[in-house]
Formats: C-alpha cells, structure tokens, sequence
C-alpha cells in the first residue's frame, strides 16, 4: 500500500478533541480516490495528515515512511494543492518562479535549479495552459489562472501522489472540464495516486475508484462512486443532524 | 563642516557599507513584515550596554550579544507563541526597554546613560577602521549566505506553507532569517543609530518595490539604491552643513518619494 493510516487521530493546537478521529484507511498504487463530506468534515486535515504536515496519532505511512518523521522527503514526490490559495495582488514573484519553486525541495539544498528544472516547471505551464502568463507577476492573475498555475507548480514537481484540495473551486465550467480531463490524463499516464477533495457530485471523474466520505472526523464510507453516490450514508451525511 | 580627510573617508566608507547591509537586509525585513526589528533590536543592544556599564564590562560587546541573543530566541518563540514575529518583535522591545532601564538604574549618572544612549543614536562621524572591517565582515557574510541558500530564502519570503509543500524544511532558514537581520541591526547599531537603520532597511526597498514585481530585481536593486540614499545623504551633508544621519534619512525618503512618482507600476497601457 503506497498510502497507509491506522486509528489516526489528528490534533490541531490548544483543542481538546482530535479533529480526525481513529481513521484507519489504505490507497494503493494508482488509486483515483475522491474525499467528500461536509464543511469542517475534516477533508483538508485528512490531506495534511497525509502530507504529514499536520501532528497525529496512530500510523500514517506513505511509500512505507512515517510521514511525520520523514514529511520533509516524502513531500518531494507529493504535489499538495492548497485549498483556495490566492495571492495579494502586490506579491512581487513571477509566475515563471512560483512555477520552478514547487521543485526546490527536490532540487535539494545547496544547488541551483538547472536547465532540467525550467524545463520541468515549462512543461508543467504548457500542460495546465498557463504558459503564456509565464513573465506575469502572481498577484495580478484571475482566481482560476492563479489555480492553474498552482496545478503546474505542483506538476513541476513531477509528483507520484497528487493531494488536490478543492481543484476545481475557481474554475468556470469549461474550465472544470478541461482541467478535470488533464488530471485524468496525469493520473493515468503517470501512474499517479490521487487523492481530490471535492463537492459537486458532477466533478467526480469517471475514472474515480472510490469516494471516501468524511463527517465531523470520521471516515463514515469508502465505496465505489456507483455505490456511494446513490447510498443513504452518502444522502444522511448531508442532511441536518 | 570641517574634518579631516581620513575621517570624512571612513564615514563616507561606513555609511556605504551599512547602507548596502542593511538594504540588503531590509528586503526580508518589508517582505515579511519585520519592521519592528529596529527598534528592538536597538533597545536589545540598549539594554546590553547598560548592563556592561552596570557590570563595568565593555558595553559594545554586550549590546551586540545582548542583541544576538535576542535574535535567535526570536523564531522559537513565534513559532511556539504562533505569533506574527513582528508581535513578538514588540513583546521583546517593551522587555529590552526594561532590562535597560533596570540596570541603568544600578549604576545612577547622567555620564553612565548617556553612554548608554549613545548605543541608540551611534555616531557616523566616530567610525573606526575596525568598525569599518566589522561592516564589511557582516556583509561578506550575508552575501555568503544569501548565495549559497538564495533558493529556499527566496520560496519562505513567498510563503512558508508552499515552501514546506514543496519539500523545503523552513524552520532553519526562518530562525536564520530573523536571526540575520537581527544581528545586521546589531552591528549597524554603533555606526548610524536606529533611526537610520531603520531608514535605510525600510525605504530603499519600499522604493524598489516601485520598480519591478520581480523579487529578484527587488534584491538587487535595493543596496544599489540603499548606497545611493547614503551616498548622496553624505555629500549633501557636507554641501549643507547638516548632520550626517538626517541628511542621510531625508535622502533616502526623498528617493522613495521619486520612485513612487516615476513607477511603471502605476502608468496604464504600460507592461512591467
Ligand atoms: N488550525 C486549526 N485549529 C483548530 N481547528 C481547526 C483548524 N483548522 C481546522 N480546524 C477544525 O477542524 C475541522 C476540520 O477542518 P477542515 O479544514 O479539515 O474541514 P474541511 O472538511 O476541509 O472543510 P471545508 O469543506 O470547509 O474545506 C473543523 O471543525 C475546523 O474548525
Ligand atoms: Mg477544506
């Protein structure tokens, strides 16, 4: 199993209860999984868990390492989407940059992104469309240009597991296509592991393995698409307590 | 204003090389807002040199290790308060400002806190050649520094989260960072006071700002501007008779002021 958790509980700071509550829970290899449930479910602490950014309990693994332990390499060959992620329009960074940085921790301390790393970090912004915002500053792109670019950042990486928090938040509707096909070609041709944080039921990718359905912490169903969508747990997690 | 040659040099050769540190500096201080570091870095040191004169130990060398050690608690403590480092910046300075008065208060005499004092103000025209050499260290190091980790220094000043996303560990160059401009406002100190520290870390980059998006150009534009703003402060403070520091201070705003009225930034039609 490349992603493994066991009875983890994850505490944020000064609270007094775990926010995650003993999610036990394993993706394989190549897995396309969509995380869903309500606001403050616990999906972007899900993601953090995973990406080991976040303090918890029990046994988080990710190609077989304690993801609290070894976060920092591990997060190498992660690509995380932050959840809506915007930048003041007076931040003085470039897209270009913004784009290579996501390959800084892969680069390693002490060295200089070479020429394999722009051409990384181009290939990722012609592949999320955005290469012609290549000289612009970050801070002065649309909501959904800022999304892409974000995408391609984490491309740059060339990742083998994709965290997505809410990818499609910004995006227009033809954007949400096109973007959602790109993942889907991404997913399948790099043999990637996915894992997506959505809510519009009409965004779960055809290619989608399962849906992992949260609620106020736990994992309260891990099913097919097909058998979720259409299920009671999926209909009552939504429903007013 | 009449001085001899040797010492117009070493002022006009110290003012440079504080106005390049500091700067230089000052491009972290304005991108993560910092800007409380002057002040509490000057009362730290304030505060040292009371306590050298309360003890009878040098009082430079207790102002610049009161400062260092001030500097490096500060990035714990942020991190453990999950506090903004500027709030911490200003928790520090109401504790420095006490400590100082608390061993000035030790040793009473006017002589004793005005030597004090002087720690704050620092005198331009008293630059020594090892002051100049202890300058010039400082900046060699920077450089050094900011070359070899130029990379993750540049990712935190965008964002510590996408930096730690991209597989950096933050914490080390977060401490440096604050640690380093900490320790820049320690040694400047002496040479050209808080005030002008404050001066030259601030308005040399708010003017490059004006310039370019691009935090690279930024980086390299402000010592440039930052030796200009000393550089023409000293030569209109000879022309004019006037205080070394001001003149230098009033410069460095009135480039600012240009920048700002000839920025691309806020033409239409312009690309930039
Ligand atoms: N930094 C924090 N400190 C304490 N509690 C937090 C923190 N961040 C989130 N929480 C709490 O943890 C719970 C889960 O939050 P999380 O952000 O994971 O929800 P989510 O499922 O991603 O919601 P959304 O759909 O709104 O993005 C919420 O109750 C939230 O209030
Ligand atoms: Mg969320």
């Amino acid at each position: 199993m490349l992603i493994r958790l066991e009875n983890v509980h994850t505490f944020y700071d000064g609270e007094r209860n775990s926010t995650l509550k003993d999610i036990t829970l394993s993706i394989g290899t190549g897995e396309m999984v969509c995380v869903m449930g309500p606001n403050g479910a616990g999906k972007t602490t899900l993601l953090e868990t995973i990406n080991g950014i976040l303090p918890s309990t029990g046994r988080v693994e990710v190609f077989g390492r304690d993801a609290r332990k070894h976060g920092h390499d591990i997060r190498k060959y992660i690509g995380y989407m932050l959840q809506a992620k915007t930048f003041p329009e007076d931040t003085p960074y470039l897209v270009r940059d913004v784009v290579l940085m996501g390959r800084f921790g892969k680069i390693g301390i002490l060295r200089r992104p070479g020429r394999d790393d722009w051409n990384a970090a181009r290939e990722a912004a012609r592949f999320m469309e955005v290469d012609h915002l290549w000289d612009r500053p970050i801070g002065k792109l649309s909501g959904g240009q800022t999304q892409r670019v974000l995408l391609a950042r984490l491309l740059a990486k060339r990742p083998r597991i994709l965290l997505l928090d809410e990818p499609y938040s910004n995006l227009d509707c033809r954007a949400v296509e096109e973007v959602s096909k790109k993942i889907c070609t991404l997913h399948t041709r790099n043999e990637l592991t996915t894992i997506m944080v959505i809510h519009d039921t009409a965004h779960v990718p055809e290619i989608c393995d399962r849906i992992i359905l949260l609620k106020d912490g736990r994992l309260i169903g891990d099913a097919h698409p097909d058998d979720m969508l259409f299920s009671r747990t999926f209909r009552d997690a939504f429903a007013e307590a | 204003m009449m001085l001899p040659p040797s010492m117009v040099m070493n002022t006009i050769i110290g003012a440079s090389l504080a106005a390049v540190v500091c700067s230089m500096i000052g491009v972290f201080i304005v991108r993560m807002n910092l800007s409380s570091m002057g002040f509490c870095m000057s009362h730290a040191a304030f505060a040292g040199a009371a306590l050298g004169l309360a003890i009878s130990r040098d009082p430079f060398v207790l102002a610049l290790g009161m400062a260092t050690a001030v500097a490096l608690v500060l990035g714990p403590v942020a991190d453990k308060a999950r506090l903004q480092a500027d709030v911490v910046l200003g928790t520090m300075f109401s504790l420095t400002m006490a400590l100082a008065l608390l061993f000035l208060s030790i040793v009473p005499g006017s002589v004793v806190s005005s030597t004090a004092l002087s720690v704050l103000w620092g005198s331009v025209l008293g630059i020594t050649t090892t002051d100049l050499i202890r300058l010039l260290v400082l900046m060699l190091a920077l450089l050094v520094v900011i070359f070899l980790f130029y990379k993750e220094f540049f990712a935190i000043m965008l964002d510590r989260k996408l930096a730690e996303e991209s597989g950096i560990n933050t914490k080390p160059f977060y401490y440096a960072i604050l640690f380093l401009c900490g320790v820049t406002v320690s040694v400047s100190l002496k040479l050209i006071g808080g005030l002008l520290i404050f001066a030259l870390m601030v308005n040399p980059v708010s003017a490059a700002y004006q310039f370019s998006h691009d935090m690279k150009c930024i980086m390299l534009i402000s010592p440039i501007i930052g030796l200009a703003s000393s550089i023409s402060g000293i030569a209109a403070s000879l022309y004019f008779d006037i205080p070394v520091g001001s003149s230098i201070a009033i410069m460095s705003v009135a480039i600012f002021l240009v920048s700002v009225s000839l920025s691309p930034k806020r033409r239409r039609g312009q690309r930039c």
